[in-house]
């Protein structure tokens, strides 16, 4: 039983894995749980588990949670929408035509190594408080990081794959949809799940600024009057949607790309 | 038709990444094979093979010269010259089947009816048939590779181009291999260029072998394997021996005598 667990780059089942996963939490919140009792640490910094339980069921029934949780959820996914409609052709054309990438490539280069945050103050200036200038923030934060991912994962196409379509009789565009997307699309679909991660990060960044509404916005405004299981609570809200939607893409993945499992 | 491709003058230069020192890979070089010849190409590692091969095949433009086909001068790869390469070509995203059918996707002479039959057709040529739904990850390396040629062939290129094809393979599959494609050859007289480094397989599967210097390439030596060794006693198993062994070490000695000009130019 301890030994199968030991299978030298292995893999497990399906139930051990998800066993594991559970135990690995449970663990986590056993050790929280007591430290929170043994009152080495006061409550306002860390309040025990069940606390922040009760705060999380508080939040539905006392705010209007759910609705934070739709702007929030909604926000994202338009963000990633727009980022991921501009980014995959664009992403394309750069490792089709060297001459796209050699225009683009220095200058995505520059803008993804500029803090999102610090752009936070521009970006109001140019499209005020509302929901523009949050999309806004989740999309530099986002796009220019899938543009060159995307760029990548179809520059790792063989090359073997692209030159026995040519000699098959395919033309440049039949190559690109025939053999380059498909071929590159199981290593997109992860650079997306990524992409979705980095929109959830952003998102605290994007509702902090004068927001009046979002799961980034309940989690700063409880933070005044000190509510700290609320606020962990909504931060762990964003932990339980990033996961489930990192597990949806994962099932969507496997399901897919079924032909990758060996 | 004896000039069905003609190689004429065709040289290619490679330039070293710091771009200070330049290989020339070709030299001027000129050739010519029959409709349906099956032409095998030997010479040391590195001499330019795969090169001239690519050039024949449209995947890299040479510094000068020309390839004419049929009377065509060919620019860039077509479906008029298949290529078969050394490493595992298949499309992982699609069954065996479907990696076979690709082969049909891009030709206009035949009906989509038509296509399905090449595709079955090829399917069991390759011995295949019980592997159609397998995705092609999920099969031997052998397997892989008979799906890359029946692909190729599917496709009906004038001019097979296969760049060691069995080299990664084990010598049972290679063997078997070997046989089909002389099957192949027999049923379609297809003209073919098939570069190897074994010296049997070259002289089990030719009509001609050409053997190459060290770089830049240049041809040492032409030898018309059909004139010593009729091709149907090879198949059938007949095959004068004692001719089988001096043909061998003839040609083992001209390419250590250019691989030993390889090691000098080093
Ligand atoms: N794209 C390239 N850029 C620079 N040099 C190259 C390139 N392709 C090949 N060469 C050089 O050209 C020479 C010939 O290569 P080629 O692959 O044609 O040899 P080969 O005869 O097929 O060798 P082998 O039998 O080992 O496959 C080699 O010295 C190689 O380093
Ligand atoms: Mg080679």
């Amino acid at each position: 039983m301890f030994k199968s667990l030991f299978a030298f780059r292995k893999p497990l089942s399906r139930r051990t894995d998800l066993a594991l996963g559970i135990i690995g939490f449970a663990l986590f919140l056993c050790a929280w749980e007591v430290t929170a009792r043994s009152g080495a640490i006061r409550p306002e910094f860390l309040p025990s588990p069940v606390a922040v339980v009760q705060a999380f069921i508080g939040l539905f029934v006392e705010r209007d949670f759910s609705s934070d949780i739709v702007i929030s959820v909604g926000r994202v996914w338009f963000a990633f929408l727009l980022s991921m409609i501009v980014a995959i052709p664009l992403g394309l054309l750069m490792s089709t035509y060297r001459f796209v990438g050699a225009i683009l490539e220095p200058f995505v280069d520059f803008v993804r190594y500029l803090p999102v945050p610090a752009l936070v103050p521009l970006l109001v200036i140019w499209f005020g408080v509302g929901e523009t200038s949050k999309i806004a923030v989740l999309w530099m934060g986002t796009f220019f990081q899938l543009i060159l991912m995307i760029s990548d994962d179809t520059k790792r196409v063989p090359v073997e794959f692209i030159e026995s379509g040519q000699t098959l009789g395919g033309s440049n565009g039949q190559i690109m949809r025939h053999v380059i997307i498909p071929a590159a699309l199981p290593n997109m679909v992860d650079s997306l799940r990524i992409t979705m991660g980095w929109c959830w990060t952003y998102l605290i960044v994007a509702e902090i600024v004068a927001a009046n509404s979002g799961i980034g916005h309940v989690i700063w405004s409880l933070r005044r009057f000190v509510k700290t299981p609320e606020v962990m609570a909504g931060i762990i809200t964003i932990g339980i949607i990033g996961l489930l939607t990192d597990q949806a893409f994962r099932y969507a993945h496997a399901r897919l790309f079924s032909y990758l499992r060996r | 038709m004896d000039n069905f491709i003609e190689i004429k003058d065709v040289a290619k230069t490679y330039w070293s990444d710091d771009g200070t020192s330049e290989t020339k890979v070709v030299l001027p070089l000129s050739m010519t094979i029959a409709e349906g010849e099956m032409v095998m190409f030997l010479g040391p590692s590195g001499c330019g093979k795969t090169t001239l091969m690519r050039i024949v095949g449209g995947l890299e433009t040479p510094d000068q010269g020309t390839i004419h086909l049929h009377g065509d001068r060919l620019a860039g790869p077509d479906r008029r010259r298949g290529m078969v390469f050394q490493s595992y070509s298949s499309y992982p995203w699609l069954s065996v089947r479907d990696n076979i059918k690709f082969g049909t996707r891009y030709r206009k002479d035949i009906t989509a009816q038509e296509k399905e039959e090449v595709t079955d057709h090829y399917l069991n040529m390759v011995g295949l048939a019980q592997y159609a739904g397998f995705y092609t990850n999920r099969i031997s390396g052998g397997m892989r590779q008979r799906v890359a040629i029946a692909r190729t062939l599917a496709s009906s290129p004038d001019v097979l181009l296969m760049d060691e094809p069995f080299g990664a393979l084990d010598a049972q599959t290679r063997e078997y291999l070997q046989f089909q494609l002389m099957d192949i050859n027999k049923a379609e007289k297809k003209t073919t260029i098939f570069v190897t480094h074994d010296v049997e397989e070259a002289i089990l599967l030719a009509n001609r072998i050409v053997i190459f210097s060290s770089r830049p390439a240049r041809v040492v030596r032409e030898i018309h394997v059909d004139e010593i060794l009729p091709m149907e006693s090879r198949r059938n198993g007949t095959a004068d021996m004692d001719r089988f062994f001096k043909l061998r070490a003839e040609i083992l000695d001209i390419i250590r005598a250019e691989y030993a000009h390889t090691l000098e130019g080093v």
